[in-house]
């Protein structure tokens, strides 16, 4: 009978590798929006297989940053091109190509290290969480933390006069 | 634990938010005051820093936060950059749409470089570093009317972002191999960090993020185009206080941070030096806009500072000391004329300042100035800067074939900035063709920053050591470079 966690740890990557394919090569949509929110999937899903190492503040991060922040950015991105264009576009062999060889040196890589690496007797669970990394901030790195907030206060200020129709 | 150490960071904060609320206040016909008010505060913080004032030496925040002769050396001559470039403000106050977040934005921009002169940490470095980049990335996309000012905003910000990236990848490997980020605790355990790779990576990494603060080849191709397209005030304050901010933490990264990697890496610098300053040299000789050229010359002078670093002794940081000091008040007054002319031709083309001499004498005097400072002639401030610095390099000229290239390089490079720098000159005192001899009106605030940077201008040139003995003791607070100073040839005889 395999525990609830190890069902979780394939559902979960199972889930981010078939987003993040439709993400790239959907065979029934050729919308960026749509490849858009599969990313989005795809982030949520590897979220979850945050969790299940015990990296809470991380999957936080992760879905607050990237499914949030980041994606509303790239989604004003393909708003504001020419959609059209973008669909009509035809696969590029080079371009698929240089993909593929990328791909397989990543994978060669990559099993390659999970193939000489010494099975981890435990997995660290401190790293990662949020309490260490707010009794840091807050006590090794105040002050950096806290020039941060001139820094955040300039890039409103430079924001606002910026984008501003009329300045007096 | 002991705030005190940071009052002028704090205080120059509240200053800039002072003045953002301030103008909520102020009618828009007395908007002047802003300007005044902002160089008022910034001239007492300055008297404040250089007087009794200053904070006694020490750290704060767990070593983070450090207050030497270094720190308060350079945060000298950042208050002053601030006051000048406020002052020049003034004279631009109706023009200058969004004028007092312009004013407080200079403040912002000051304290980064206040926090990035006491920086004794990699994080602080960064984050002082980011407010500086920040800020001017507004400034220098300021005058959004014109698509010059806008074009240079987004070139700066990509190439910016390019740079931060890169600098904040290299913190993360030393992190990753050292397991600190504080200057002193890397210091102690330097001889086995000079072993591992992925640090010396990280620490490559983060010379690129300074090498684009201070233009140097390969990092510099931002600076042409910024320094023509920002408005002039931005321009002064990037080529002065912006630049000097990254040089303070590269002296303070290579020799409090990591002196025997540095020692190892003198040729690296070296090489680097050389073809900056024989970049800027030769693209400079056949650019018509006098901003640009200041970019050039910028690039230059980053090459010549380099020598210095790559001397690795006492006498070559000193130099380095010195020649900045001269440096800032230079190009302080060099653009407080450029600025003047930009607001009153809206041009910076050399046409722009043909009969200079005939329509306005105090510019005239002033552009004249920065220029043969900058050339390096006596008895201006540049001379003796780049006296030190040569002389900090030829002690190794004998030795070591390198620094003799070098040597004959940055002659190379004196004498082609002569040329270039003289051409200028010849335009404002004998040109080719006048059309207009009409007089440029120069108002008080921007008399005022003139009289202040050519007075230091002279000031350092002919009573150079009372720069000097401040250089040396702020260089010789690097703490690990003491030991090299026994070795290095005694103190140059001052006149």
């Amino acid at each position: 009978m395999p525990e609830l966690t190890d069902i979780l740890f394939y559902a979960f990557a199972g889930l981010t590798l078939l987003c993040g394919f439709l993400c790239v090569a959907n065979p029934f949509s050729r919308n960026p929006v749509t490849s858009a929110m599969f990313l989005v999937l795809t982030i949520i899903s590897m979220a979850g297989l945050y969790v299940l190492l015990h990296a809470f503040f991380l999957a936080a991060i992760q879905v607050l940053v990237y499914a949030g922040a980041v994606m509303v950015l790239f989604l004003f991105v393909i708003m504001l091109l020419d959609i059209r264009e973008e669909e009509r576009r035809k696969l590029n062999g080079a371009a698929v190509g240089v993909g593929a060889i990328a791909v397989g040196t990543l994978a060669g890589i990559l099993t390659r290290a999970l193939w000489h690496a010494e099975p981890l007797a435990k997995v660290a669970t401190s790293e990662g969480a949020t309490r260490p990394l707010g009794k840091i901030l807050f006590t090794q790195y105040l002050l950096p933390f806290e020039v941060l907030s001139i820094l955040l206060l300039v890039a409103m200020v430079g924001v606002i006069l910026l984008s501003r129709k009329e300045l007096k | 634990m002991n705030y005190s150490l940071l009052s002028l960071e704090i205080l120059l904060t509240l200053l800039g938010v002072g003045v953002l609320l301030g103008d909520l206040w102020i009618p828009a016909s007395a908007r002047k005051l802003i300007g005044y008010g902002a160089a008022t505060g910034a001239g007492i913080l300055l008297t404040y820093a250089i007087g009794s004032g200053a904070p006694a030496d020490g750290t704060a925040f767990g070593g983070l936060f450090v207050v030497d002769a270094l720190s308060n050396y350079f945060k000298g001559f950042f208050l002053l950059a601030a006051l000048v470039v406020l002052l020049l403000t003034v004279s631009q106050s109706d023009t200058i749409k969004g004028y007092a977040e312009y004013c407080a934005l200079i403040l912002f921009a000051t304290v980064g470089m206040l926090f990035a002169a006491s920086a004794n940490d990699f994080v602080l470095m960064f984050v002082a570093l980011e407010l500086i980049t920040v800020t001017f990335f507004v400034l220098v996309s300021y005058d959004r009317n014109r698509s010059g000012s806008l074009e240079a905003g987004v070139k700066y910000l990509i190439m910016g972002a390019l740079a931060s990236a890169f600098m904040v990848f290299g913190i993360a490997l030393i992190f990753g191999s050292a397991g600190t980020t504080n200057f002193y605790e890397i210091a102690a355990h330097q001889s086995t960090l000079a072993k591992s790779p992925v640090f010396l990576i990280g620490l490559l990494l983060t010379l690129v993020g300074l090498g684009f603060k201070i233009a140097a080849v390969p990092f510099q191709m931002w600076a042409p185009d910024v320094y023509q397209g920002a408005p002039a005030i931005t321009t002064a304050f990037l080529a002065t206080g912006s630049k000097a901010a990254g040089f303070a933490l590269l002296l303070r990264v290579a020799f409090s941070a990591v002196p025997e990697i540095t020692a190892h890496w003198s040729r690296l610098f070296l090489v680097m030096g050389v073809l900056t300053l024989l970049y800027g040299s030769f693209c400079a000789i056949a650019q018509r806009s006098v901003k640009r050229l200041m970019g050039y010359s910028s690039i230059a002078n980053a090459g010549y500072l380099l020598l210095g670093i790559a001397a690795v002794s006492l006498n070559g940081s000193t130099a380095v000391l010195t020649y900045l000091g001269g440096y800032i008040f230079t190009v302080l007054a060099g653009f407080a004329v450029i600025s003047a002319i930009a607001a009153h031709t809206g041009s910076d083309d050399v046409s722009a300042f043909a009969g200079l001499g005939q329509r306005s004498p105090i510019l005239a005097t002033g552009l004249t100035v920065s220029l043969v400072s900058l050339a390096g002639i006596p008895p201006m401030a540049g001379f003796f800067g780049k006296f030190l610095l040569l002389k900090a390099v030829a002690a190794h000229a004998g030795t070591e074939r390198f620094f003799l290239v070098a040597l004959l390089a940055a002659c190379v490079g004196v004498v082609i900035s002569l040329y270039y720098y003289f051409g200028v000159i010849r335009s404002i005192f004998w040109p080719r063709s006048v059309a207009d001899l009409t007089v440029i009106p120069v108002d008080g605030a921007t008399r005022l920053a003139l009289i202040l940077s050519i007075a230091g201008v002279f000031y350092i040139g002919i009573f150079p050591n009372s720069l000097v003995v401040g250089a040396r003791q702020a260089a010789a607070g690097l703490a690990p470079q003491t030991a090299v100073a026994a070795k290095a040839p005694a103190a140059p005889a001052h006149h």
